[in-house]
């Protein structure tokens, strides 16, 4: 229930030395309230770094970054207030973990946030089911555990001080297929029973077509395109030629359209082309 | 096949963690499997499949528990095996890791590639030609110079590389190596090894989850569970895509598309791996129906 | 070589003790600096992380030193001029010291070439069984592993803000607290990756020192004789001054 802004953001970094890098570049951006959010480009496009401003982690250069209308900067005392307000689940989250159980892990920003510990237990229970996480796994120590299920964990430890808005770094980078869908899949159920606002960064155009309402396309640190998937998608041909992976599915609908089959604009997902395709073979 | 042609023989092999309490942990329950010399597997399996244990037991960072396995003309099970034919196995077998900043020991990127045959003991002369090739080879000659930390991890992966090739090896092994890389650096790794495999005749094995990489391999092999689930051309394996779903893997989207057509009563006549491919099954089928309805 | 000289010139460091061979050491600082050609930017900023232990040896070479002639005196603390002369000389000396070594070793040595150097000065204790070769080992992986640490601490460290973990505030008990959430992912981290260095390491046909060759294989040229009997002379002349004995000798 939150809208996240960014107005002209400028990041520079190594400012002021040879190795001087623009990574955001006078970015203007609306994410909507209670909507999934896929930012996506090439590493180095300036998405990681959109990451670390959006909860005050970075000070942006210029420009302004508003959290319903407020500028998070306004006073600086209180961003732990924002960080509660605005998760952030960096890559490779697992390798934070440091609590003896999975279940004080999960506990420690709820407690932070000086909760009480009814309240934080049920927190860490209903943000273990978000991502899938057995109950009696939670006494184990988190060393225990598969590679996945620690990621789980780590993103269960975020979810569970309930921010408004819950951004993700790359949340499925390295899972095999199975654990990717259980990740991406949790994530959106956050989202829509909190009616949280969710982002997530990635290079896998595929997850965020799968898993996304809404699509930001970074590239060489300004925003390239930016809507609906549909939106997004529509301009595929564009995306392709600045060299992102649409989706192998995509690619097809590209070419099949080249060769004179009627197909409408956007198609990303195997199931809209199965759905096109049988009409016109039957 | 001669015995000459086979690289990996492998037969009934069967390998246990021990964990601290001497309990066996079984990972690995019998693989049995010949790879030819030259040949470019990709080996697929989800997290915990056993399909990283596998390669381990390649160059012997694992030993196996029991059963029939032989490298490079070595077997790995004979109590025979010395230390010297453990270290020219490993010469011969290369490994590229998952992680690209816990496989490089130097500061320099060249001196990296150096640490491989230097520890083998070659001239100086001679690993300063190694390095200049290898690196050449790799396409990270204008990097020779570079501290590692501050390249991109495809780079860095492509340094691992060329410390592989400075040792002259017969085979690469990628366990995972593309797992942490963004889709141009995990391109660069895979067209590397493709051009080997191509060029130089190597025999490649890739360990990997990401179905588009298996997709370009001459064969696909799927570990579940400790044992071989299926074995053969992309085409073979992709044809089930139940089976890999359940193996908690995934075919690529081409490949499903067909198949989900098919589920609708509408069967289009093979396994498309690649977009060309699938493009021109869904023209052909198009043209059928059109020629179809003037006849009728 | 390099490694040679820089330790003579850090005893030629210790062994001034007036205020001629001082400026002399000073002089010989400068001329290095500008030689080298590395932007003083650089040097300052090096300078400036070692303030603190300069200010406070000087502060206690001008506390505790004590002399003859009294400068002034305040409740129980006497300063002597021979403190203030000492305190000086202290600083110029760990300035000289600092900026010698950063410039030998640091600033124009590749750190591979660095251990190797030091590796080969140390072999002659290879006859005593010292493990020589995986000291040497030790200190260029250590150096490798030095930015990627500090990069992952970084990371942590955000990690944990995000979840509300707050450095800037509160006691130093509380401070210390907050470091706990760091230190046991970055211990555990570092655990696993020497555990996958090792095993990458022993793949690539590793098994210490022995028969083991070199890439680069260090020979000495014309110009580090030169450069060492230059240091031979310059040391020569720090004692010559110091025999002179004019103004202020400690």
């Amino acid at each position: 229930m939150a809208t996240v802004t960014l107005e002209h953001v400028s990041y520079i970094y190594g400012k002021g030395t040879p190795f001087e890098i623009k990574a955001l570049d006078d970015v203007s951006l609306t994410v909507k309230s209670g909507r999934v959010t896929g930012i996506i480009g090439h590493t180095g496009s300036g998405k990681s770094t959109m990451v670390q401003l959006l909860n005050g982690l970075e000070k942006p250069e210029g420009g302004r970054v508003l959290l319903d209308g407020a500028d998070i900067w306004e006073n600086p005392k209180n961003m732990q207030a924002i960080r509660f307000r605005v998760g952030l689940v960096m890559q490779y989250p697992e390798y934070q973990l440091f609590e003896e159980t999975i279940e004080a892990d999960i506990a420690f920003g709820p407690r932070n946030m000086g909760l009480d510990e009814e309240e934080i237990s049920k927190r860490v229970r209903e943000a273990a089911a978000f991502v899938g996480l057995e109950p009696e796994l939670l006494q184990k120590s988190p060393f225990d555990l598969s590679g996945g299920q620690k990621r789980r964990a780590a993103i269960a430890g975020v979810m569970a001080m309930r921010p408004e808005v819950l951004v993700l770094d790359e949340p499925a980078a390295g899972l095999d297929p199975r654990g990717r869908d259980i990740i991406l899949r949790g994530i959106r159920e956050y989202g829509e029973r909190t009616g949280s606002t969710v982002i997530i960064v990635s290079h896998s155009m595929e997850d965020m077509a799968a898993y996304c309402d809404d699509i930001v396309v970074m590239y060489q640190a300004k925003v390239f395109l930016a809507g609906t998937r549909d939106e997004v998608f529509s301009h595929a041909g564009e995306l392709a030629s600045v060299g992102l992976d649409v989706p192998q599915i995509t690619h097809l609908a590209l070419l099949l359209k080249k060769r004179g089959v009627p197909l409408p604009d956007a198609i990303y997902t195997v199931e809209a082309a199965r759905d096109c395709l049988r009409t016109l073979l039957q | 096949m001669t015995m000459n042609d086979i690289y990996i023989h492998a037969k009934n092999l069967v390998y246990a963690y021990r964990e601290e309490d001497g309990l066996k942990m079984p990972v690995l329950h019998g693989i049995s499997l010949d790879i030819k010399r030259g040949e470019y597997v990709a080996v697929l399996g989800h997290n915990g499949s056993g399909k990283s244990t596998f390669a381990k037991l390649l160059n012997m960072i694992l030993e196996p528990e029991s059963g029939e396995l032989v490298v490079a003309g070595r077997d790995l099970c004979s109590p025979e095996l010395t230390e010297d034919d453990l270290f020219a196995l490993r010469r011969e077998v290369g490994m590229v890791f998952q992680n690209p900043d816990n496989q490089l020991v130097a500061t320099i990127v060249e001196e990296d590639v150096a640490f491989g045959p230097e520890n083998l003991g070659v001239p100086p002369a001679e690993i300063r030609k190694r390095v200049d090739e290898a690196l050449e080879t790799v396409g990270m000659t204008a990097y020779a110079r570079h501290e590692p930390h501050r390249l991109s991890g495809g780079q860095k992966q492509r340094i691992a590389i060329a410390g592989v090739l400075a040792m002259r090896p017969s085979c690469v092994i990628l366990d995972e190596a593309t797992a942490m890389l963004d889709p141009v650096g995990r391109r660069e790794v895979i067209e590397t090894v493709e051009r080997l495999n191509r060029e130089a005749g190597m025999t490649v094995i890739t360990i990997t989850h990401y179905m588009n990489e298996a997709a370009r391999a001459d064969r696909v092999v799927v570990i579940d569970d400790g044992r071989i689930l299926m074995d053969g051309t992309p085409r073979e394996v992709f044809s089930q895509p139940e089976k890999l779903m359940a193996a908690g893997l995934d075919v690529p989207q081409c490949t499903a598309l067909v198949h989900a057509l098919s589920e609708e009563g509408i069967s289009l006549k093979g396994t498309p791996i690649t977009t060309e491919e699938c493009a021109d099954l869904i023209c052909r089928a198009l043209e059928e129906k059109k020629n179809g309805n003037r006849n009728a | 070589m390099k490694l040679i000289l820089s330790i003579l010139y850090i005893v030629c460091t210790f062994l001034c003790k007036n205020v001629l061979s001082f400026a002399l050491l000073l002089l010989s600082a400068v001329l290095l600096l500008l030689i080298s050609r590395i932007p003083p930017r650089i040097v300052l900023r090096s300078l400036r992380a070692l303030l603190f232990v300069m200010l406070f040896t000087a502060v206690l070479n001008l506390l505790f030193t004590k002399g003859e002639t009294e400068l002034f005196a305040f409740w129980r603390i006497h300063v002597y001029v021979e403190g203030v002369y000492s305190a000086v000389f202290m600083l110029v000396r760990i300035m000289v010291l600092i900026l010698s070594t950063s410039l030998f070793l640091t600033y124009t040595t590749t750190p591979i070439a660095l251990t190797d150097a030091i590796e080969s000065l140390l072999s002659p204790l290879r006859v005593v069984h010292l493990p020589v070769h995986e000291f040497a080992m030790m200190m260029t992986i250590a150096l490798r592993f030095i930015p990627t640490l500090m990069e992952e601490t970084d990371k942590i460290m955000n990690a944990q803000k995000a979840r509300g973990v707050d450095f800037s505030s509160g006691g130093l008990i509380k401070r210390a607290k907050a470091l706990i959430p760091i230190l046991i992912p970055l211990f555990i981290s570092a655990f696993r990756r020497a555990d996958e260095l090792a095993m990458a390491m022993e793949c690539r046909c590793y098994r210490g020192g022995k028969g083991r060759t070199k890439m680069r294989v260090s020979h000495l040229h014309a110009s580090d004789f030169v450069a060492l009997l230059m240091m031979v002379l310059f040391g020569a002349a720090v004692l010559y001054l110091n025999r002179l004995g004019l103004f202020y000798t400690l």
